[in-house]
């Protein structure tokens, strides 16, 4: 199926319609990452519909996009969103492989302090792994860090 | 048969008039369905990037269209697991623009202690980017 020409269309109904047309894909992607040394690691989860929308094409913008956003929001005196049309108007990014897709959830979701310098210091502070490679169990979750076989 | 309908108002049966801007404004711009227990997962949603596992009891949601401000409102619930045992109960802990953090108490521990949930579950009213 073909993706409408969704330049200047919100960006929520070009979700709508892909929440209509598309067929959700579970990824089994799972990315752990530290952003602090008295928390335990995060485990970001893709959702299966944006996966959809992002291996679709022609549908999400670009991820500078959320970065400007973020950056508006970081100010003292941010209210509210007054350029909110950045998601709406920038042209939309091309079809992504699963993988690309990835990449631009953890430019989007992840910290930048996190991703930007992951390989930096005595070990890796993000990791890019398959959801069998997780621990099953919730037994001393609060303790869970990266290890040395997932970093590897 | 595919088509479209403009319309400012809605009439009721009882005759009353509605503008289609409650409808459209009232409609959830975010929701989703989290499985909060093991490797969570997201099991069906509208409007979310990816969810993140903050540590137990902790579900982060981020959003693909951002909403406008932080005051925004939020329905949350949760739902114990079937080998827990008490009650349950919820948190919105964090409102920001492009994210939101619920968290999950209860469930065979304290009613104050941060415990994983089977089910964790959204729904988001506000104003879009």
């Amino acid at each position: 199926m073909n993706t409408p020409e969704f330049q200047g269309t919100h960006l929520w109904d070009r979700l709508c319609w892909a929440k209509e047309n598309l067929e959700a894909y579970q990824s089994d992607y799972r990315v752990v990452y530290e952003d602090s040394i008295d928390e335990c690691a995060k485990i970001l989860v893709p959702d299966p519909n944006w996966m959809a929308a992002a291996m679709q094409g022609g549908i999400l913008p670009p991820v500078w996009v959320y970065w400007e956003l973020a950056k508006d929001e970081a100010k003292e005196d941010f209210k509210k969103h007054t350029r909110g049309y950045l998601l709406h108007e920038t042209a939309p990014v091309d079809a992504m492989t699963e993988e690309e897709a990835i990449e631009y959830l953890i430019m989007k979701d992840v910290p930048q302090s996190v991703w930007q310098t992951w390989d930096e210091g005595n070990r890796p502070k993000m990791v890019i792994c398959k959801k069998e490679q997780l621990p099953q169990t919730r037994t001393w979750r609060n303790a869970w860090r990266i290890s040395d076989e997932l970093a590897a | 048969m595919a088509g479209k309908i403009i319309a400012d108002t809605i009439e009721t049966g009882a005759g009353a008039d509605i503008s289609t801007s409650y409808v459209v404004n009232g409609s959830a711009k975010a929701w989703a369905n989290l499985t909060g227990t093991g490797t969570i997962a997201l099991n069906d949603s509208l409007n979310i990037g990816s969810t993140t596992d903050n540590g137990t009891g902790r579900y982060d949601f981020s959003f693909t269209t951002s909403f406008a401000n932080a005051n925004y409102g939020i329905n949350y619930s949760v739902k114990r697991n079937s080998t827990g045992s008490g009650g349950v109960h919820s948190e919105a802990r964090t409102l920001a623009t492009g994210n939101t953090e619920i968290r999950g108490f209860g469930n065979g521990s304290a009613s104050n202690t941060l415990n994983d949930q089977e089910l964790v579950v959204i729904g988001i009213d506000g104003d879009l980017a």
